[in-house]
């Protein structure tokens, strides 16, 4: 009887017009003779149907009253009603209330953090007019059976049979001299301001968008022209105007100021506090244009018309471009995306690896999950007050709402308290952004809200309060008042237990995730520091010198070595912690032809292996007065000794270019990278201390303050006129893990934000829980089970949440943490106890809180909860 | 009957919900008038006949059951107030009266 039905139209039409009142009997009737007609032919009966309806089509039945009386009670007093309410409820279980909306505002808190973050990574260089014009030039090296990457490319690139290459913008930065130069302010000779700046060619700042407030606007086509930063400008004149005004380079080369820059904003790859022409650059370097032309720099180019990076790199390596000489070094371009650059740097056998966008995505991902999670937290809490609500509904629908009522009252509820936890985290993320900012190395601000953002973060708020919104209005406005006024709805909750464990076991296991692979990154991080990286490179001092001071090294060293806090001094023109690009040049007897090895060279003073802490393993040291007078003497390390394939390597005679070596001894092997990367094998050559970069002085542990007076102290009487510029290389060598460094800091934030959350959506669901099973845990114990019995059916209910949320979380937590590791050519093995020491302490967490909520139902004497009713 | 008519269907109807009781809604009247009378009326005339003798006070209605051939919705039962009651013994008095009124030779001659 079921599956036939009259016309819907004809009984849609009489539903449209039929007086409700009469609308049942009418319909009924209606439907009656259809279905005795449909007996015997449908046909007819819908025929009949249809007749009926339009019989019954009279003034009287019609629906007169054209107004709705279900629209007419979502009037202002009711708005006014559901606000009280929400209220009223929201005080009525203070702390109940404060941890749901805790919870959500610290979701909120970390996703605005992120979100400024990313949005500011995102903005990284693209300020710039026409940023997807610009390209920067790579160049790939083959060497050692890899391809080596560098952001560089010939200075002197010619681009003429490019006919889309635009303009060219070549730039030299740098962090040390002739890049970082010291100022004097007007009139104080001794006093010094460091500056670091950039070299570059005409189109420095008509390519990039680094706006010139005063001045010239092409500063860089004159001879001795600089031009200066706001910031540099306010250093060493204060609010004079100093246009016009000369300035001595390295006290000697004298420099017109033409123009004033504004400020290189943060989100720029270049920053530079003043830019110079390359005709100084050559002064610096003193040498000439053939000289020069064999530098690299990063060069930009910006494309008459819009062409993919694709094709621009297939033109850049024709033969017009990349000459036979580089050709012949296997040597190679690559036109890359400015915008890309920052994100994407990383390159491994000349592909794209990624870089600091795999940190972005990440925390994109933690992000996200801490914001499910304080959404997920704020459902299941709702859901579970509400049902402790249920007499409110049961009167509410009795006294005369409509589930529309219900339903728009809990969503009215849902959207208030949404709203006001996202105010309480936008307070929250302000007050947090200095301390956040702390981790960071470039500040952020919420200034970054702008343009399309608070659109975003508006439709953000709505789905979020619509999702929390959703489950508890739709459940709850389904009970039948009836049934909860009896106290007979309890057996409408299995379907939202269930929805709320698998809701539990998201977080659990988001939470169980995000703690292993924080745990594995900090045992990683643990393992690079402690790890031996051949030398000691605590309780050492780099400096900075000046060419005078290198001059008269000998003297200071003789000062310096009076304070007996000082253990050594010694000098090399690389800093053995980074090295930098290595020297694929060397040849030695034997070496065959096609082979192609880089190495690490290193010039140094003759103090500086024992300085350094490197063990000789054979042969000798250097001496002050080399014992080789006609060759260099160079040391090699182990990995040099197998690479160049020597049994008996002392006195070998190699070269590194045209030069001619001598092998005078064997140290130990020591990395001179982050541990990314695996180990070179390195040739430490002696050279005269006016040739090295920095000094490097050790002293004894524990009397650091003393050393760096004694430091400071003789360093001023040799160089009054200059502040010692120093950095520690323990600090150095933790700037070689900047990212992962700061990486781990948020992760941390966010796992102990992530574990707030999760440990609030347990207490809430624990003591519901508890709640919920009071009358049965009374009975149990009145018939005698244990308060460990007790305890135990209440934590059972988190049993399986437990076993489900590990099992899903492990993996992945493991794919994670091991693609993480690869970046790593050193690393520990996967620290398996993470994961059970994770998993053992969420239990216990688990156990902890159901022990404390619980009690407090158990302890309760059974004769007054089974008397309530 | 102060001045309430008493119309020929009316009276039809209110006689069948009186032989329905306490059964006696839209579709069984209807039924039963076309079983008794041999007159086949449609739903919706019976329906404001219902409504109409209801409005006067002659009917009470209230709702029943649902049932299932009516897709589960309710009938409405019409009930005979006091009111309707003693209309239908008025106009039984009345007709029987004016039937004994006619002379036997009419009848018998009709009946011949």
């Amino acid at each position: 009887m079921k599956q036939i039905t009259p016309p819907k139209w004809a009984d849609r039409f009489l539903m449209w017009y039929c007086r409700p009142d009469l609308l049942e009997e009418i319909q009924g009737d209606a439907y009656e003779l259809y279905y005795r007609k449909a007996e015997e032919s449908r046909r007819l009966a819908n025929l009949q149907f249809i007749w009926n309806v339009l019989r019954f089509f009279r003034w009287k039945n019609i629906n007169k009253t054209k107004t709705n009386h279900y629209q007419s009670q979502l009037s202002i007093a009711m708005f006014k009603n559901i606000l009280v309410v929400t209220v009223r409820n929201f005080l009525r279980q203070p702390g109940h209330s404060f941890l749901n909306v805790f919870g959500l505002s610290a979701g909120f808190t970390c996703a605005i953090l992120i979100i400024l973050w990313v949005a500011h990574e995102y903005s990284f260089d693209r300020f710039h007019a026409e940023p997807d014009r610009i390209f920067k030039i790579l160049t790939h090296v083959e060497a050692n059976g890899d391809v080596q990457t560098y952001d560089v490319a010939s200075c002197v690139i010619d681009l003429s049979s490019v006919p889309e290459a635009g303009t060219l913008v070549s730039v030299s930065p740098g962090d040390r001299w002739p890049h970082e130069l010291c100022f004097r302010p007007e009139g104080k000779t001794n006093e010094c301001i460091y500056m670091n700046g950039v070299y570059a060619n005409e189109n420095l700042f008509s390519i990039f968008n680094f706006p010139i407030l005063e001045g010239d606007q092409n500063p860089l086509k004159g001879g001795a022209n600089i031009a200066i930063s706001e910031k540099m400008a306010l250093a060493l004149y204060g609010n004079a105007n100093p246009v016009g005004k000369t300035i001595k380079i390295d006290d000697t080369r004298e420099v017109t100021i033409v123009s004033i820059f504004k400020n290189i904003s943060s989100n720029s790859t270049l920053q530079f506090d003043f830019a110079l022409p390359y005709a100084i650059l050559k002064k610096q370097w003193g040498i000439n244009d053939e000289g020069f032309a064999q530098n690299f720099f990063n060069m930009y180019v910006k494309t008459n018309t819009s062409i993919s990076a694709e094709q621009l790199t297939k033109k850049l390596n024709d033969v017009r471009v990349v000459t036979e000489e580089y050709k012949a070094q296997k040597l190679s371009y690559q036109a890359y995306p400015v915008t890309d650059w920052h994100l994407k740097s990383k390159f491994e056998g000349g592909k794209n690896t990624g870089g600091r966008i795999e940190y972005i995505i990440l925390f994109i991902i933690i992000g996200g999950l801490v914001v499910i999670m304080a959404v997920i937290n704020f459902v299941n809490m709702s859901t579970a007050r509400a049902t402790l609500r249920a007499k409110e509904i049961g009167i509410r629908k009795v006294t005369g709402a409509v589930r529309g009522t219900i339903i728009a009252q809990f969503m009215a509820e849902s959207f208030l308290l949404v709203f006001f936890a996202f105010a309480l985290s936008v307070v929250a993320a302000q007050l947090m952004l200095p301390i956040f900012n702390t981790l960071l190395t470039e500040p952020i601000s919420l200034n970054m809200v702008s343009g399309l953002m608070p659109l975003y973060l508006v439709g953000f708020l709505l789905t979020v309060a619509l999702l929390a919104g959703i489950y508890p209005s739709l459940i709850l406005s389904s009970f039948q008042p009836i049934r909860i006024l009896k106290n007979q709805f309890n057996s409408n909750t299995s379907g939202s237990q269930r929805f709320r464990k698998s809701l539990l076991i998201v977080q659990l296991s988001v939470s169980i995730g995000i703690i292993i692979f924080s745990g594995v990154l900090y045992y990683q991080l643990n393992f690079v520091t402690n790890k031996n990286i051949g030398f000691d490179r605590s309780n050492m001092v780099r400096i900075e010198p000046t060419f005078p001071l290198l001059k008269k090294f000998a003297s200071f060293k003789n000062e310096l070595s009076k304070d007996a806090s000082i253990l050594g001094v010694a000098a090399s023109n690389v800093n053995p912690l980074n090295t930098g690009g290595g020297n694929t040049g060397v040849s030695w007897p034997g070496k065959p032809k096609d082979l192609r090895i880089s190495f690490k060279t290193i010039g140094c003073s003759p103090e500086f292996p024992e300085t350094l802490g490197l063990k000789i393993l054979e042969g000798r040291n250097f001496q002050s007065q080399p014992l080789d007078s006609l060759r260099t003497e160079v040391l090699v390390s182990e990995d040099a000794v197998k690479a160049m394939g020597l049994t008996n390597p002392i006195g070998e005679e190699i070269k590194i270019g045209e030069s001619t070596f001598v092998i005078i001894g064997v140290i130990n092997d020591f990395h001179t990278e982050s541990l990314h990367e695996v180990r070179q094998p390195v040739i430490l050559y002696h050279t005269d201390y006016e040739h090295v970069s920095a000094l490097y002085v050790r002293y004894q542990s524990g009397s650091t303050q003393q050393a760096m007076a004694t430091i400071s102290k003789v360093y001023k009487s040799f160089e009054p006129s200059f502040t010692m510029k120093y950095w520690f290389q323990d600090e150095t060598f933790d700037d070689l893990y900047k990212t992962e460094i700061i990486a781990s800091r948020l992760i941390l934030l966010f796992t102990i934000i992530t574990l707030i959350i999760a440990g609030l959506g347990i207490i809430g669901l624990a003591t519901f829980n508890a709640f919920r099973k009071t009358k049965e845990i009374s009975v149990r114990r009145v018939f005698g089970a244990s308060v460990a019995q007790a305890l135990l059916m209440l934590f059972n209910e988190f049993t399986l949440v437990l076993i489900v949320s590990t099992l899903i979380a492990i993996p992945l937590a493991w794919y994670a943490a091991d693609h993480w590791l690869q970046s790593f050519a050193y690393r520990t093995p996967m620290p398996w106890w993470i994961y059970f020491i994770t998993c053992a302490g969420v239990v216990t967490i688990i156990a902890l809180i159901v022990w404390i909520q619980g009690m407090k139902t158990i302890s309760a004497s059974p004769s007054k909860t089974l008397r309530s009713e | 009957m102060k001045g309430i008519y008493l119309g020929e269907l009316e009276e039809l109807v209110l006689l069948h919900v009186g032989i329905l009781y306490p059964e006696a809604y839209g579709v069984a009247v209807m039924d039963e008038i076309e079983r008794q009378a041999g007159r086949s009326l449609n739903i919706s005339a019976i329906h404001s006949v219902l409504t109409r003798l209801e409005e006067k006070g002659l009917l009470k209605s209230k709702m029943g059951d649902p049932s299932p051939e009516r897709g589960g919705r309710r009938k409405r039962i019409f009930l005979l107030t006091a009111a309707g009651k003693r209309a239908l013994e008025e106009a039984n008095e009345l007709r029987s009266q004016l039937f004994n009124m006619i002379p036997k030779i009419a009848l018998q001659f009709r009946i011949a």
